[in-house]
């Protein structure tokens, strides 16, 4: 792992320096080709100038003018070359030594080299030129092109230099490019293994930046903290259950064995029956509040949603509880506003509703005129729902507190409940987007208010 | 009813067989989703009590293969999973019914009960008689001993659902899913106010016997002796 050049980084960086240089490489070749080709046309281009010089020459003075021209081109210092022969091939005269490796190519022209005294230092040349044959003589034409060869090699090895520097520097930079990102990366894998050996708050290092492996740490970042809420409810739950079931249970199991001990007639046998029953039918209800907040909370459930009508979710909702609100002289009403919709979860939503319509009932009708309403509106991006009474309300030191698991205030213990309720209502929300909050209602009571955005 | 249950767990399963006989049925159990399904091919039940997680084959397969079959013998499946998303999936496999346990065995006496007598032939007229009851659901006029009853629409809903399961012991369950389709628990009693407010209606003001019954720890009749 800390080889870099196992990386998938420096992998990508090796093809693309790669696909650079080849492409650089061809570049480079055509250059090197085009130039080439002009330098030599040019240089031709003397030689054939040279070529229609001795023509003209050789008209004037035949073959007694071209010997003298010939002669009069020795010892003087020029790029042009000079060999003159006669009919039987021998060398009459000319401005340089015999050349050596003579090649004649398909098109005409001669190449050849030949080695020269200048400043006593012997020096090689390059040649290349045409034979001009004449009625009894035939006559080397040609120039010097060291200095074009030079040119060309000169050409050639900086493009191959520049070649290697990119391959080199792509190299070496991926190189770099793939030590610094694999030390981010090998610090995240620290991270991640303190993280598994059970430092379970521990975060990814992030920096300013927002290149992805800042993204992927900012990310992984809050899946842990989700993680770690998820693991906080659930460890609540595991201590709530423990807590709170175990006083029902004890219940059940005194009454049982104390109608035991008692030598009971079978009217009480019954009667103790009939209260565990009722016991355990409570104790299933609680278990199933406390699995479905679960589920909610969790986000696993395959709960769907779609667009729900909420004036018709209120009404159905007042439809039923209107009738236990008028037996405990209770006033019901409702306040929608016409055709709210929201994405969401019908049940859920219709089970958060009513269990704050029960709440209301049981626990905010202490007034002379108890009365409940339930309202909806929409707002420009959001949508509010509202249960408020005129009860004695909350007061600001318990708000917090009721939202809980298992939280029931002193006022409502002799009631009948799970205190679960809220905690619903506060999931269900909570799933919906939304925020819920608990306000004062003036004189008294207690505002239930819930805002779900509009998506 | 000959009542075929499909149940691994054996304790569960003889608490079901005792009760179901002593209130009067026919029990065969299979004891794995195989057994069940050849039981349940090979001769007529009257209803099969399906568990949803069974060894060998499980409750929706079996559900699926029953149906495949062209038999269509009601079916309650009776599942540890219960929430709605689950109910909606055991329903889609040609089931007929779903209780999520733990259950009271009231509510499964009562639901085999409407599933039974769902399965008689029902009179699609739209007159409903119980006695000396008359629901009319297309004029939804309702009248006892000639009188017409002034009923709210949701009332009239209710009365409606009694009335077509007369003489059945009905849930309060069975009426929050039948009448309001709510599928959850109210921590109220809710439908028992609405029963009594029904029952002032229908019950109170008339000199004839009384109808709608409070059956103690299950639910509500609707009845009538010929």
């Amino acid at each position: 792992m800390n080889n870099p050049f196992n990386l998938a980084s420096f992998r990508l960086i090796f093809i693309y320096t790669l696909l650079l240089s080849v492409s650089f490489g061809f570049v480079l070749m055509f250059l090197y080709f085009t130039s080439a080709r002009d330098i030599q046309i040019e240089a031709d281009q003397k030689i054939v100038n040279k070529v229609e010089e001795i023509n003209r020459v050789y008209l004037r003075g035949r073959e007694k003018g071209l010997y003298n021209y010939v002669r009069g081109q020795i010892s003087r210092p020029t790029l042009n070359i000079y060999r003159l022969y006669n009919g039987n091939n021998e060398f009459l005269a000319g401005n340089i030594p015999e050349p050596t490796n003579l090649k004649i190519n398909e098109d005409g022209w001669v190449e050849f080299t030949f080695k020269m005294n200048v400043n006593r230092v012997e020096e090689t040349y390059y040649g290349r030129g045409i034979v001009v044959p004449f009625e009894n003589l035939r006559l080397l034409v040609g120039r010097v092109v060291n200095n074009e060869i030079k040119l060309k090699e000169r050409f050639f090895y900086s493009s191959l230099w520049s070649l290697l520097l990119i391959i080199f520097l792509g190299i070496f930079g991926g190189y770099i490019l793939s030590r610094n990102f694999l030390k981010r990366i090998s610090d995240i894998n620290k991270t991640s293994k303190n993280i598994m050996d059970g430092n379970l708050s521990e975060r990814l290092p992030t920096t300013k930046g927002k290149d992805e492996l800042n993204q992927l740490s900012s990310n992984l970042n809050e899946m842990l903290d989700k993680l770690d809420s998820l693991m906080t409810s659930m460890r609540e739950v595991t201590d709530n259950v423990a807590h709170d079931l175990r006083t029902p249970l004890n219940r059940i199991r005194s009454n049982l064995e104390v109608t035991l001990m008692s030598n009971p007639d079978i009217e009480q046998y019954k009667k103790s029956i009939d209260e565990a029953i009722l016991e355990t039918d409570n104790l299933i209800k609680t278990f199933n509040s406390i699995l479905s907040i679960s589920r909610v909370e969790s986000g696993t459930s395959d709960l769907e949603r779609k667009p729900i009508n909420l004036e018709n979710l209120i009404l159905d909702l007042v439809d039923l509880y209107e009738p236990i609100a008028e037996a405990k002289n209770i006033k019901l009403s409702s306040e929608v506003e016409k055709e709210i919709f929201i994405d969401g979860n019908m049940n859920l939503l219709s089970q958060a509703i009513a269990n704050l319509l029960e709440n209301a009932i049981n626990y905010g009708s202490s007034s002379d005129k108890p009365f409940i309403t339930l309202g909806a509106k929409k707002n420009e991006e959001s949508i509010s729902l509202w249960v408020s009474d005129n009860g004695e309300g909350i007061k600001d030191s318990d708000k917090k507190k009721v939202l809980n698991r298992f939280v029931r205030l002193d006022s409502s213990r002799s009631l009948k409940g799970s205190g679960l309720g809220l905690n619903l209502v506060n999931s269900a929300v909570k799933f919906h987007n939304g925020s819920l909050k608990l306000l004062d209602a003036k004189p008294s009571g207690l505002i239930v208010l819930i805002e779900i955005p509009v998506s | 009813m000959h009542i075929l249950l499909i149940e691994d767990d054996n304790d569960a399963a003889s608490y079901l067989i005792k009760g179901l006989k002593e209130s009067g049925h026919v029990i065969d159990r299979a004891s794995d989703g195989e057994e069940g399904l050849f039981m349940a091919l090979d001769s007529n039940f009257d209803i099969l009590i399906v568990d949803r997680m069974l060894p060998k084959l499980d409750g929706l397969n079996l559900i699926k293969k029953v149906r495949e079959d062209k038999n269509d013998t009601p079916i309650i499946i009776l599942s540890a999973l219960g929430e709605v998303g689950e109910r909606v999936k055991g329903l889609k496999h040609g089931a007929d019914d779903y209780l999520a346990k733990p259950f009271s065995f009231s509510e499964l006496l009562a639901r085999l009960e409407a599933l039974n007598r769902r399965n008689l032939p029902d009179s699609s007229s739209s007159l409903l008689e119980v006695g000396d009851l008359k629901l009319n659901l297309l004029s939804r006029r309702v009248e006892r001993e000639g009188e017409e009853i002034d009923l709210q629409p949701r009332e009239f809903k209710l009365l409606e659902f009694l009335m077509r399961r007369p003489n059945q012991v009905v849930t309060r369950t069975m009426l929050l899913e039948g009448v309001w389709e709510y599928h959850f628990d109210p921590q109220t009693n809710v439908i028992d106010v609405h029963i009594s407010r029904l029952r002032s209606k229908i019950d109170k003001p008339f000199k004839g016997k009384q109808m709608l019954f409070t059956e103690r720890g299950a639910g509500y009749a609707l009845r009538y002796n010929e």
